[in-house]
């Protein structure tokens, strides 16, 4: 059973966005999902080929709906409850101030960021939805789930403490919080993947998912295939380099399965196009997950 | 050929652009290749995979500059190579021993919550440490080229504007809001207020007593202001002079296209443009069909191999349209290719490879 809200991350080029908007994608077959961005580039919507809607206000389609949060939105948010008179509220927002405030006041924009993640997995719960973000790269996703322990010691009591273990709680909730972790079919990428995977265990936020192996290439050479034709040696060479990739990727497929871990992977997918139609494809290896 | 060389001629080569898509890597072969040319490099990265320390034969994380031993790569004598990678923290404390008026505000500062917060938990305090070292290397005039390595960002800009927006966070102005030390007009009076009631909300509504952190923060770090305008004038000059190069790197995949854009044109907002566009990880080119077709083999390891070949052509046809898209938007500016490595870099022959491998895409 998936969490009513995944992040999914990985290591800068592993195909986050992709491997998101594929996520997004196959829930929103079952139910309602929603797919965050949480920076103004929006790659994983635009991958589907949709624009996210000014905050608060997605854009559905096929009950999949794209929105986009920043902390600087979440901040603006915060003034804006915490600053009743309007007028001022606007001038603190556009002056330096507001930079100053959001810079003066450690992790405060993470964690603003959380609390936002915390009302849409708690949404997301009570209607029986799903929400997808398109998070930051792994080393970030790992600094920003320690946002809440670290706030904790800063405030031993208190709203703050409260609100944070509030967070702690939500982290821990497999039902609530899960991480999907990308990664290509690379020696070092995957070695770096379990790293991020012990760099949780340690925090004791274990709620990884599952890892997505991304463009794995579908095998092509067999054992008994051999040509050291002279002539073909270019081609013999590229099918050489795919195998390689085919048994990285092999190889990858053991060391999860001794860590317990669950394995998506996401087919290499031969086409000069990459959009829409090719993220509707990798969505189907989603679907076999237990509904 | 000629191109590169014009690039590791510059006295300075600041590589730019989005996550994933290799500028650690560029950054080290573009310093390794230049110091194998018998020029003296420093190359700081901010936050490398440990591959590439591993590659370039650096300790996980140094506390020195490190020099990297670079025979065995090349038989002939060669310039020499110093590898730096940044630690915000360190920087930012340094900063604050050499600019502090007096031990007694030093230790405020160190000892202050809001600048333990601000030097360790907040990203663009990276970017403007970055740059801080930056302007130590360049003055320190050690080198005839430093490579920078910028930091993970969310924009193009934060690195390049970051020295500005530290100065506009510490400016008389911000300052004169918390600490409320100096003439207030009206207009600032108001925000005063409004930034006192955010903070003081912020304060009932956690229990964390910031208040006071702050405005502290802010009369201590007042004295220093002058010391830190006076650097990002400087930096800016460093990026602006003829003999720094900005290197926009982006890969030939749809995604990154995008990405590259909204970077090039966020580097026009502060009115620079890169000096030029790498496009890395280009794969090889494709062997020709003709000879498989005419090649004598079993007909079920052509079958495989032709098959291999057409999907290998869409990949190579989905690359060659991201390289077009990126060089429409980088028409006026030289644009270079470099190759993929198949792997992650492990050795300085990787990094040699993809260096030498630096090519002008007409």
């Amino acid at each position: 059973m998936e969490p009513h809200l995944s992040l999914v991350t990985g290591k800068g080029g592993a195909g986050k966005s992709t491997a998101a908007a594929a996520l997004a994608l196959a829930l929103s077959k079952r139910t309602k999902t929603v797919l965050v961005d949480l920076d103004q580039r929006a790659s994983a919507a635009r991958l589907l080929e949709l624009e996210p809607a000014p905050r608060y206000e997605g854009t559905t389609i096929e009950n999949l709906e794209v929105r986009s949060f920043t902390s600087q939105d979440e901040l603006a948010s915060f003034i804006e409850r915490i600053v009743p008179i309007k007028t001022i509220a606007r001038r603190l927002l556009r002056s330096h101030t507001f930079g100053y405030v959001s810079a003066a006041l450690p992790g405060l924009e993470a964690f603003l960021m959380l609390e936002r993640l915390r009302q849409l997995a708690e949404e997301a719960e009570s209607q029986g939805t799903f929400v997808v973000v398109d998070g930051p790269a792994s080393g970030t996703a790992v600094e920003l789930l320690s946002v809440p322990l670290r706030l904790r010691q800063l405030a031993p009591f208190g709203t703050l403490n409260a609100l944070a273990r509030q967070i702690e709680d939500f982290l821990n909730d497999p039902r609530r919080f899960g991480l999907w972790l990308t990664a290509r079919p690379e020696r070092f990428a995957i070695h770096e993947a379990f790293e991020t995977i012990d760099c949780l265990v340690q925090r004791r936020q274990t709620g990884v998912v599952a890892a997505i192996l991304n463009a794995v290439p579908t095998p092509l050479l067999q054992a008994n295939d051999c040509a050291s034709l002279r002539s073909v040696q270019g081609h013999w060479q590229l099918a050489l380099k795919r195998k390689a990739i085919s048994e990285m990727a092999a190889h990858a497929r053991q060391q999860f399965k001794r860590a317990g871990i669950k394995l998506i992977e996401l087919p290499m997918l031969y086409t000069a196009e990459f959009g829409r139609t090719q993220i509707e494809i990798l969505a189907t290896a989603f679907a076999e997950l237990p509904g | 050929m000629a191109v590169r060389f014009e690039l590791t001629n510059k006295r300075l080569i600041i590589c730019l652009g989005t996550g994933g898509v290799g500028k650690t890597t560029i950054a080290a072969a573009l310093a390794l290749e230049a110091a194998l040319a018998g020029r003296t490099v420093d190359v700081m990265t901010i936050d490398p995979a440990p591959r590439l320390l591993d590659a370039l034969g650096v300790p996980n994380r140094p506390a020195e500059p490190q020099e990297i031993p670079l025979n065995g790569v090349m038989p002939l004598p060669v310039g020499r190579l110093r590898a730096f990678r940044l630690d915000p923290k360190r920087m930012f404390d340094r900063l604050v021993h050499r600019y502090a008026p007096s031990p007694t505000v030093r230790k405020a500062i160190l000892d202050n919550r809001i600048y333990q917060g601000l030097s360790t938990a907040l990203a663009g305090v990276a970017d403007y440490m970055a740059a801080e070292q930056l302007l130590d290397l360049w003055r320190q005039a050690g080198s005839d080229l430093i490579v920078v390595d910028t930091p993970p960002a969310h924009e193009a800009i934060n690195f390049l504007d970051a020295p500005r927006r530290m100065v506009e966070l510490l400016s008389s102005r911000a300052l004169t809001l918390l600490g409320a030390s100096r003439t207030i007009g009206r207009r600032l009076a108001i925000l005063d207020v409004a930034a006192r009631a955010v903070i003081r909300a912020f304060d009932h509504l956690t229990g964390l007593n910031l208040l006071d952190d702050v405005q502290s923060f802010v009369r201590i770090f007042d004295g220093m202001y002058e010391g830190f305008a006076e650097r990002a004038g400087q930096f800016e000059a460093v990026v602006r002079d003829p003999a720094s190069a900005l290197l926009l790197i982006s890969s030939a995949e749809p995604q990154r296209v995008e990405q590259t854009r909204e970077f090039a044109s966020s580097l026009s907002r502060l009115g620079l443009w890169p000096d030029a566009l790498l496009i890395n990880r280009m794969t090889d080119p494709l062997p020709s069909f003709e000879q498989l077709r005419s090649a004598k083999l079993p007909a079920s390891l052509k079958r495989k191999l032709e098959r291999n070949f057409r999907d290998y052509s869409a990949l190579k046809a989905r690359e060659a349209i991201s390289v077009r898209n990126l060089r429409e938007l980088a028409a006026n500016i030289p644009v270079l290719l470099a190759n993929d490595l198949d792997a992650e870099p492990v050795s300085l022959k990787d990094l040699v490879y993809i260096a030498r491998s630096i090519r002008s895409a007409d």
